[in-house]
């Protein structure tokens, strides 16, 4: 533990941390009431429970998020436009053969209890990750190609590599403590939940914000990391809180009880807009909604697997189903407008997307016509069948119960499938069951939507031939390829994007590749959805946008709103009033007012031990309330 | 062991004629009690007017303008105005247009799985009241036992483990699970007209159980049975809501509770789209409420027990 | 809607649910003996229920882990052996483990127990307070409604309880939070419309009880309006029935005053059936909390059902599902001695 003089409430957060609840008893809650109203912790309210916090076994994007202020990764991706950008790692190069990289470790960075980040804590996150297999889940990708990493000195770590690979600009894995990890072995890992009254004590990494309370399914709190290598925050610190539907978090959000609400629904959203000190902004994002055909399911092995419909083999139906699919109607009634309509699975905002010089267009006939001339003739009960008579097209669709927007698609999609001759039902499953079945192959068509990270090898391997269904043990189990497209030609230029290090050369093969999935209708990508966010323009300003100028302003790939925004004051508060968000930027002095968040970490350092508290008692508490 | 079923005597004791007469008399007084209590009176006027919307509704609406994809002209969450009575909800649809369908929706839920509950309470309760051995006990423990399990809870688990998301699948958990009620009830009423004479006199000139239970239990205790399925109706319809509001019901089919389901992810609450919110709910209340008013005056002119009043 | 509509089924019956009569002799000690034989007997019957009802799952049970991260191949391997063993077999793995204490959420990956003994308080607090509410309101306007049979009030409070009585909970508390969380018009928004405490104050402290208090208001609204037409109604009908026993006319042509003779004899009578019903709501109001702590985002476990349900996690479910049963049946025992012991009549 690491005590200056100027930082003793800092040393009281830990103290409490430690000690638990006999540092507390002497603590009166008065004061921990006070903090809780204090003024520059900045609230906000989510939607998604922060599943785990420990950085191996969490999925959500709440997760990442709370990583990202806890931790720091060897390199990040800068706000302007996802490009690879230092943090752990100040600088890097690779050899002649892309086989060797170097990384420059920076100087100077504590983590949370005080102990220096060094070479070693680096090389010991990396070779955790290759040696483990919980560890691989959420970082596998990332050290696929690596053979080695190593320490050689304090501030260098050498990666030696399989193949050259463009991946290593984006080691977005957060830097663990190696005196604290290297305590939890292989087996003790899958129950550590990684929170400051773990055993050994968890949540301490290098990042902005220090963890100090968690509370499964109702709030996470951060505060202030004073020491943060590239500069303190503005603010006293960050708290989640959890909402479960999006009409509590907006009244919270007008009521003053939280700052920011995360994520949007589209009508709340356009409620929300001309709300007085309520700022509602929507930014464009790196997510797709798409419809998926049944293209003829198999196994890795080729053995044919479901029972999706004969026809959507043939591209022709798949292109004649994508003209009678209106994708302006589903931005406009699932998305209230607030989207665009999509073409190829690279989203517009990445420079790599490719927009396909001929896009299908929205035509019923043409749809028709297409069907006539491929041979599948209407029936009497004007459903079509196979070209031989047989097999009427009925498809089974699925949409996900917990979107509104995936029903509707799917309700629509009915619809439109009924205007040119074919018939369906459809059904209502859990992502978790839809994932059974799209493994399975026994569906026709379904709506799901995909995230894509800003390296655009995950999201194109969705359409490789190596992704197909796998059978293990008597199970099968998916594969990433739910529409199981699959095409040596694209295979190839797959293998070759993810050797390519030089950024343009790569990206005109990934453009390639996205329009010929497009071309072949692997997918109807139906649109791009806006990310809708709202704050109150009245609390905190300063956020940075990524990408600048439109996107999201939280919930990013890195910390830049919060390591940017501060309280609203006389002084600022009429700049944020006209300039909004694109206004921010970068500017934000740093000389943050010492006092409050003095105050704020030694609210917060109380708040966390009686948090620790009674989480310890929360059992004898619920007996009582019996009374 | 009470049975002496060696003598068959296949004797007509009275003619059909008399008991029909008896049967016509009793159904006018039965008529005359029901409509001279106001509350049943009302709960029929409301009911008559769902059932009328219910089955008007393609006259009505078009069904037309049920389809999404045929709405696509008309502004989303409108207010109430002159084309749009009751506004429009998130896909333009007019929120009456799809209300009236929903009656039919909700009310065939309701009908269907209280038919299915009322079958297994009556067939399971005068089996657990006739038999007095093994079976009759291991019935009515059943019965107590089911009762034990709580209603929502177990409608919802079962909903969720039997995947599908049907009109079928509904109908058939919310059927077998509403059944105890109206067994323990018939059961009680089973044992008071089995302790009657001529039930009495039934065994011994060697009715069989199947004669003695259809001929003369069922019904007596029918008319008990039609009040508790009317009251069974309006939790039925209730459970619907709750079940398609929880995101169990189908969300393909229009029904009220699918209705109130899809306002509150359109977020008619925050945004003060009262016009969705208001109208399923008061819908359902009503319904409810009918059943209810019916079902409590069907019990006070059908059990002198209770009629106090 | 929940749970109240299974007493409503129930309370078309006058008799409260109760084991076939046990010892003749009567006793208090001996009632209550059988009386948990005969609930221990429930227990069996739900335990088996419990057993078969998540075996009708459809698909690979095994399959639902493999989302959890946290579990290695290794004991994905043994789950879905013991979860595609014959049914015998494992029967008798889940005798060994009931309440599957072992369980692991397919949603957390943390111990089913964790998540449900984390969530239980907020529940007795929601439940708490709603019975209070309801008991005290409903009660006193069944005994005002059934002591003054025909008077405006009663026809009032009779039509109002019986409206109440058909409203879905979760749509009252959507009202609740247009009117009173938004707030309309003059209306400001007052109370809290989601979560059960503030974050980050002390539940034990004087300024946590407020900020539950504050949490708990709507909810338990919403969810007493249903419980309180209950009890009104039956209070009002025992009331009704209460005054028409023969003592009753004699205390009143004794000349005791009106009131003395409500307080002295009938109310308490009467009060018979709504005690029972009030202790074999509570189990009830448990799992009745669904909708109505999912309205509200309040954590407890009707919460916790929910999202159980949507992410399909079987092993909290059949955990949730435990615990609702089981506080129903102990409630039941435990109406059946109070009752036993305020009306000795019952147990001889």
């Amino acid at each position: 533990m690491v005590h200056r003089s100027d930082r003793t409430a800092r040393g009281l957060v830990a103290a409490s941390l430690l000690c638990g609840a006999t540092a507390l008893g002497a603590v009166s809650t008065p004061v921990a009431a006070e903090a809780a109203e204090d003024d520059d912790i900045f609230r906000v309210g989510v939607l998604q429970d922060i599943d785990n916090l420990n950085p191996f076994k969490g999925i959500t994007a709440a997760a990442y998020e709370a990583w990202a202020l806890m931790y720091d990764g060897l390199t990040g991706y800068t706000a302007e436009d996802f490009a690879p950008t230092p943090r752990i790692a100040e600088s890097w190069e690779q050899s002649e053969d892309g086989l060797t990289w170097t990384y420059k470790i920076r100087q100077g960075v504590t983590f949370h209890d005080g102990e220096p980040l060094t070479a070693d804590d680096v090389a010991y996150t990396f070779n955790r990750i290759m040696d483990g297999r919980l560890e691989k889940t959420n970082y596998g990708s990332y050290v696929a190609q690596i053979k080695t990493v190593k320490a050689t000195d304090d501030s260098t770590v050498v990666m030696k590599l399989k193949n050259p690979t463009p991946l290593m600009e984006r080691l977005a894995v957060p830097i663990l403590p190696e005196h604290i990890w290297s305590e939890i072995d292989d087996e003790e890992i899958r129950q550590y939940a990684n929170e400051p009254d773990s055993d050994p004590p968890g949540g301490v990494g290098s990042g902005p914000f220090i963890l100090t309370d968690a509370r499964e399914g109702q709030f996470y709190r951060f505060t202030s990391n004073e020491d943060y290598w590239a500069g303190a925050p503005n603010i006293g610190g960050v708290e989640y809180r959890l909402y479960r539907n999006a009409d509590a978090m907006v009244q919270a959000l007008k009521n003053g009880e939280i700052d920011f609400a995360d994520d949007l629904d589209a009508n709340i959203f356009a409620a929300l807009e001309g709300t007085e000190d309520i700022e509602a902004r929507s930014s464009v994002y790196y997510g797709f909604n798409y419809l998926t055909f049944n293209s003829g399911a198999a196994l890795t092995d080729g053995t044919s697997i479901g029972t999706g419909h004969p026809s959507l083999q043939d591209p022709q139906v798949r292109l004649a189903i994508h003209h009678a699919v209106d994708k302006e109607a589903l931005v406009d009634r699932t998305l209230d407008g607030r989207g665009t309509p999509g073409t190829t699975v690279i989203p517009p905002l990445y420079p790599e997307h490719a927009e396909p010089d001929d896009p299908v267009t929205y035509d019923p006939d043409e749809a028709n016509r297409i069907l006539d001339e491929a041979g599948y003739p209407l029936g009497s009960d004007g459903i079509r069948t196979m070209p031989d008579g047989s097999d009427p097209l009925v498809y089974q669709l699925y949409a996900r119960s917990n979107s509104e927007t995936s029903q509707t698609t799917i309700k629509f999609l009915q619809g439109w499938l009924e205007d040119i001759g074919i018939d369906s039902t459809a059904e209502t499953v859990s992502e978790s069951r839809l994932y059974e079945i799209a493994g399975e192959g026994t569906f026709d068509m379904y709506e799901w939507g995909w995230v894509v990270e800003p390296d655009p090898d995950y999201q194109l391997s969705t359409f490789t031939c190596g992704q197909f269904s796998y059978e293990d043990g008597g199970t099968v189990y998916a594969g990433l390829n739910d529409s199981f497209y699959c095409n040596e030609e694209y295979d190839d230029l797959y293998e070759q994007q993810s050797t390519e290090t030089d950024r343009d050369a790569r990206t005109e093969i990934v453009q390639q590749m996205q329009l010929m999935a497009y071309d072949a209708n692997a997918y109807i990508v139906t649109e791009y959805y806006d990310y809708l966010q709202a704050y109150r323009s009245d609390r905190f300003t300063g956020f940075v946008p990524q990408p600048e100028p439109d996107g999201a302003i939280l919930f990013q790939y890195g910390t830049y709103s919060y390591l940017n925004i501060e309280p609203v004051t006389e002084e600022n508060s009429s700049g944020s009033a006209a300039g909004g968000v694109s206004a921010s930027g970068s500017g934000s002095d740093s000389d943050s007012n010492t006092g409050p968040v003095i105050a704020g970490l030694a609210g917060a350092a109380v708040l966390g031990g009686v948090g620790l508290w009674l989480f310890a008692r929360r059992r004898r508490s619920a007996d009582s309330d019996v009374e | 062991m009470r049975r002496a079923s060696t003598v068959t005597t296949p004797r007509k004791l009275s003619p059909y004629a008399i008991a029909r007469t008896r049967r016509k008399k009793s159904l006018q007084r039965f008529a005359q009690a029901f409509f001279g209590q106001p509350a049943g009176v009302i709960g029929l006027v409301i009911l008559s007017v769902f059932v009328l919307l219910a089955v008007s509704a393609p006259l009505l609406f078009d069904r037309e303008m049920l389809d999404i994809t045929k709405t696509l002209g008309n502004e989303s969450l409108e207010p109430p105005n002159g084309d749009f009575w009751l506004g429009t909800d998130e896909n333009g649809r007019s929120i009456l247009a799809v209300l009236v369908w929903g009656a039919r929706a909700s009310l065939v839920v309701g009908l269907a799985a209280s038919l299915i509950s009322m079958v297994l309470g009556t067939l399971i309760g005068i089996g657990s009241g006739h038999y007095t051995g093994l079976a009759g006990s291991a019935l009515q423990r059943l019965t107590d036992w089911f009762l034990v399990i709580p209603f929502i809870p177990l409608v919802v688990v079962l909903a969720a483990v039997l995947g599908q998301r049907g009109l079928g699948t509904i109908v058939l958990v919310l059927g077998v699970t509403s059944w105890p009620g109206t067994a323990r009830l018939v059961r009680a009423q089973t044992l008071s007209v089995e302790g009657r004479p001529y039930l009495e006199r039934a065994k011994v000139l060697g009715d069989s159980d199947w004669q003695q239970m259809t001929k003369h239990v069922l019904p007596n205790v029918m008319p008990l049975v039609i009040a508790n399925t009317t009251l069974t109706v309006a939790i039925v319809i209730l459970s619907e809501t709750t079940l398609a509001f929880l995101g169990l019901g189908d969300p393909f089919l229009d029904s009220w509770g699918t209705m109130l389901d899809k306002a509150t992810g359109a977020g008619a609450a925050s945004t003060g789209a009262w016009w969705y919110l208001l109208p399923p709910g008061i819908c359902v209340i009503l319904v409810v409420l009918a059943f209810t008013l019916i079902g409590r005056t069907l019990e006070v002119v059908l059990n002198p027990r209770l009629g106090s009043e | 809607m929940a749970v109240a509509a299974a007493v409503r089924a129930a309370d078309s019956d006058p008799e409260p649910q109760r084991p076939a009569r046990g010892g003749q002799q009567g006793g208090l000690g001996r009632f209550i003996g059988y009386r948990l034989v005969a609930g221990l007997g429930t227990l069996v019957f739900v335990l088996l229920f419990n057993f078969f009802l998540f075996r009708m799952l459809p698909g690979d049970p095994a399959a639902r882990y493999r989302a959890v991260k946290s579990i290695s191949p290794a004991d994905l391997a043994k789950i879905r052996d013991e979860l595609t063993a014959p049914l015998p077999q494992q029967f008798v793995a889940y005798l060994k483990d009931p309440l599957a204490l072992d369980g692991i959420s397919s949603w957390k990956g943390q111990p089913v127990w964790d998540l449900v003994q984390g969530r239980a308080w907020p529940t007795l607090v929601l439940l708490g307070a709603t019975t209070i509410v309801a008991v005290v309101i409903g009660v006193w306007i069944g005994i005002k409604a059934g002591w003054n049979r025909g008077s405006r009030f009663d026809k009032v409070s009779t039509a109002v309880t019986l409206l109440f009585y058909a409203t879905p909970e979760f749509w009252l508390g959507l009202l609740l939070i247009l009117l009173f969380s938004t707030g309309i018009g003059f209306f400001p928004g007052i109370f809290p419309s989601g979560g059960v405490i503030d974050s980050g104050i002390d539940p034990l402290s004087f300024e946590g009880i407020t900020s539950i208090a504050d949490h708990t208001v709507l909810p338990a609204v919403a969810l007493a309006a249903v419980y309180l037409a209950e009890y009104s109604l039956i209070m009002r009908a025992s009331m009704v029935d209460e005054l028409g026993q023969d003592y009753l006319m004699t205390a009143r042509a004794k000349g005791m005053m009106d009131h003395m003779v409500r307080r002295r004899h009938a109310v308490p009578n009467a009060s018979l059936p709504t005690i029972t019903l009030i202790f074999l709501n509570i189990g009830f109001i448990i799992g009745g909390a669904i909708t109505v702590e999912t309205v509200f985002s309040y954590p407890g476990l009707g919460l916790l059902t929910f999202e159980a349900v949507s992410e399909q996690d079987y092993v909290l479910m059949q955990a949730l599902f435990l615990v609702f049963t089981m506080s129903v049946i102990v409630f039941n025992i435990i109406a059946d001695i109070v009752i036993a012991v305020i009306d000795p009549r019952i147990r001889t």
